[in-house]
């Protein structure tokens, strides 16, 4: 027999003008695991989110065990029986295994918490996911891999009959991995829906029985995961057959920043080298040491062994302020957490780096500070350009563009340029506009410019060059005809011998 | 508070356009009625010379409260100022009384002490990354402690030119409102015109991304530190200046409260990245004037501590239930 334990229909979200997701639908039996791909910003999160109940849709419906909803809270879709296991994991550290099982729903007797049966069903929980931790540890001292399973054992508490992994492995080793995997089955057997979020095409083959691509909030491709091949997968995802457009670039320039054998925390050691003028794209998956690379080259972090160069000039970046005393700029990937004063206005957010280049004798320089803001609005297609707006209530790009323009006017000079997921939580037209932006800086001014992305698409519109990064290293490289979203997919997929590793 | 102040941007000393000050600073509404009220009911409030007074009790608050307000908008705070005055006034009265030494001598002594206590709390918090809530906690009990082991008996006596730093007129004013006038216009000149001054604002509100905007998130932090312990002494040396006494147990007791007060009720959140010196004017004049307004009125002084005290939380209410508009 085959329920079907979540339909969606016609999903509809948008926010702020830009559709996140645009009639959306996605059926899922029990007794199955079904993929989900799509590239960031696809609307995989704003997905599960809504079937979580953090918003309500605009449109479309969810039906979860025979029942229809139009919107759901956070309360209710627990109830109903969904349960999501993010990333970033929600147990509490500080509390056992067996007391974040029961979080929130803990077991009485006489008004006291009764220790012994919640540790006791707690036990058969953990049997039930295979992990190997007692219910009596503390779920700070385990290692991510059991951390995660509490977290599948608490929704089991909770009579989940559909499962949500939001990237399940992206923190996992390899070992763990697997046993993952081992556990997805089960519970699959068990009759759990499964809907699994992933860029590992390995995952979707081993695990998914069908397939969901989405592609800017929309279904771009569905298919049942039997018969199919990694390619025919890889051509879904990209969405259209390669596109060779590039030749190879004009002249050779001099090299602008040079890495030689840079080491840190979980990365290297590794070289790059990116020529006056040349857009050069760091890809790799989550985790794969991309954003720790950017980082120590901008001073964030210190690196262990090796060197830098601007031009012929040395430096030892110790903070960020070193490196942008030595050309070298840094727009980081997390917009809120690292780029954005959300309170103050537009025009502080992008000029506060040049505030003192500007002043004059420790003044502020207001009316140069209009002009330029001015000019840099323009120069970024700032929309609404209004300086005094706060830097909040733009739309995501055009807030990354205002980080971006700290970096782009004429009172601080960069030349170095590193971009780390530069349009992630941005809209479509938004993202073109920043391509448009940081290529004109590379053409027009020479600037080097160094980007992480995890977006195949984005590396191929970007990037001239593309270096492969893979647990640390720099696994392979890319360029002219050979870069395309495929082969980016490829080699991350089947990672090619470490010859391309300096 | 996340809503932003415009006027950030185009740096306006005295707010424009009457709604929108009305607006930010809800406290002029306050004031509006709470001046005629206690002038009807006192009879007395506005003669010259109860607000002459009520001016000098409130300039040593503005003092304090300027940079205290500007270290609490770049995400920090200071609570030992009130043992930091104790120990300024002491140092002050001990040079001019016991040592005879001359008054500028006396008060570069106490700014001296202050700047110390300063520092000690900027390296602490700023540096080394301690909690500004513990540290200054901890200074606060420590300090008071210092002064009272330096200093067991009271001092007083400090001599005629001593007692010229509280008593001169300048201009018809009293020396300690024209110091805080200066201080104000001062805190509000940096935090419109210097770079550093939106430095403040932008390590308040995110400081990771003002590290990696390249902007020192220690040395402005760290100098606002040493500036709220100069101006604490500053305070402590005009009040034993104006009493003619120190005493290290009880001398500025209390007096971190009734400046973070102020400083609150003048819009600045506590949160960081939120405020402006004209609020932290009227915050100190409100506060001045509600403790003058209810002496008039024989309130007894439990009374108005707890009138200040409910100020404070309506205060904080109000602007919590305020509508939040899409500015």
């Amino acid at each position: 027999m085959t329920t079907t334990n979540l339909r969606v229909s016609g999903l509809t979200k948008s926010f702020g003008g830009v559709r996140a997701l645009d009639g959306v639908d996605l059926t899922v039996p029990a007794g199955q695991v079904h993929a989900l791909l799509g590239h960031n910003g696809a609307g995989k999160s704003t997905l599960i989110k809504c079937l979580g109940g953090a918003f309500p849709p605009d449109a479309g419906t969810i039906e979860i065990g025979g029942t229809t909803y139009t919107r759901l809270t956070p309360r209710e879709s627990i109830a109903a029986g969904v349960a999501i296991i993010f990333q970033t994991l929600s147990v509490v550290d500080a509390l056992t295994v067996a007391e974040n099982i029961f979080l929130g729903q803990e077991w009485t007797r006489h008004g006291r918490v009764d220790r012994r049966a919640q540790e006791e069903v707690a036990a058969g929980l953990l049997e039930r996911v295979a992990a190997r931790c007692s219910p009596r540890d503390r779920v700070g001292d385990l290692p991510t891999g059991q951390r995660q399973l509490v977290e599948i054992a608490k929704a089991l508490s909770r009579s989940a009959s559909v499962l949500v992994l939001d990237e399940p492995t992206a923190a996992l080793s390899g070992a763990e991995t697997d046993a993952l995997a081992e556990r997805v089955e089960d519970l699959r057997a068990q009759g759990l829906a499964i809907v699994h979020v992933t860029h590992l095409l390995a995952e979707v083959e081993r695990l998914a029985d069908a397939v969901t691509v989405l592609r800017d909030g929309r279904v771009a491709h569905r298919t049942t995961v039997a018969g199919r091949t990694r390619r025919d997968l890889v051509a879904a995802i990209a969405g259209r057959p390669a596109e060779a457009v590039r030749g190879p670039r004009r002249t050779p320039t001099p090299p602008r920043l040079v890495v030689e054998g840079l080491r840190g925390p979980g990365f290297g050691p590794l070289g790059i080298t990116v020529a006056e003028g040349e857009r050069v794209g760091l890809f790799g998956l989550i985790g794969s040491g991309r954003t720790r690379v950017l980082e120590t080259l901008y001073g964030r972090r210190r690196a262990t062994a090796g060197t830098i160069r601007v031009g012929d000039r040395a430096v030892t970046p110790a903070r960020p302020a070193d490196a942008l005393a030595a050309g070298i700029a840094l727009v980081p990937a997390d917009r809120r957490a690292q780029g954005l004063f959300p309170s103050l206005s537009a025009q502080d957010n992008a000029l506060l780096p040049a505030l003192r280049p500007l002043a004059r004798h420790g003044v502020r320089a207001l009316r140069a500070e209009r002009r330029v803001f001015g000019a840099l609005a323009a120069a970024v297609g700032l929309r609404p350009a209004r300086p005094g707006l706060p830097a909040g209530a733009f739309s995501g790009g055009n807030q990354q563009k205002l980080v971006l323009g700290r970096w782009i006017n004429e009172a601080r000079h960069v030349d170095v340029l590193l971009l780390d997921e530069p349009t992630q939580g941005v809209d479509v037209g938004a993202r073109q506009e920043i391509y448009r932006v940081v290529s004109a800086l590379a053409e027009e001014q020479g600037t080097a410019v160094l980007f992480a992305s995890s977006d195949p698409e984005e590396i191929v519109a970007l990037a001239d060059r593309c270096l492969i990064v893979a647990r640390g290293r720099i696994v392979g490289e890319l360029s002219g005809t050979e870069l395309t979203e495929q082969s980016l997919l490829s080699a991350v997929h089947d990672p090619l011998p470490a010859e391309g590793a300096a | 508070m996340t809503t932003a102040d415009p006027a950030l941007t185009r740096p306006r000393l005295i707010a424009t356009g009457g709604l929108t000050a009305v607006r930010r600073n809800p406290l002029l509404v306050v004031l509006v009625v709470m001046v005629p009220v206690f002038q009807l009911t006192t009879g007395s409030f506005l003669d010259p010379a109860n607000l002459s007074g009520i001016a000098t009790d409130a300039a040593t608050l503005a003092i304090v409260a300027v940079p205290l307000a500007l270290l609490v908008i770049s995400g920090y705070l200071d609570l030992s100022v009130g043992s930091t005055l104790a120990l300024g006034g002491l140092v002050a009265g001990w040079l001019a009384g016991q040592h005879h030494q001359s008054p500028a001598i006396a008060l570069l002594g106490a700014l001296a002490a202050g700047a110390v206590v300063g520092a000690v709390n900027g390296f602490l918090c700023c540096h080394l990354g301690l909690s500004a809530f513990i540290v200054t906690l901890g200074m606060l009990t420590a300090v008071r402690g210092l002064a009272q082991q330096l200093f067991p008996l009271p001092l007083s006596g400090f001599g005629s030119g001593f007692a010229w730093i509280g008593g001169a007129r300048v201009a018809g004013l009293a020396a300690p409102v024209v110091i805080a006038a200066l201080v104000l216009v001062a805190g509000a000149l940096f935090l419109a015109l210097t770079p550093a001054g939106r430095h403040v604002f932008a390590i308040g509100v995110n400081r990771e991304a003002a590290h990696l905007s390249g902007i020192h998130i220690r040395r402005t932090p760290f100098a606002l530190f040493v500036a709220t312990g100069v101006a604490a002494a500053l305070a402590g040396a005009i009040k034993a200046s104006v009493l003619d006494s120190a005493v290290a147990g009880t001398s500025g007791a209390g007096f971190e409260l009734t400046v973070l007060t102020a400083v609150l009720l003048g819009g600045v959140a506590l949160t960081g990245g939120t405020g402006s010196i004209l609020g932290v004017l009227l915050g100190v004049l409100f506060l001045g004037g509600l403790q003058n307004g209810l002496t008039l009125l024989n309130v007894p002084t439990f009374w108005q501590q707890m009138a200040q005290g409910v100020a404070l939380v309506a205060g904080a209410a109000l602007a919590y239930a305020a509508p939040r508009t899409g500015r």
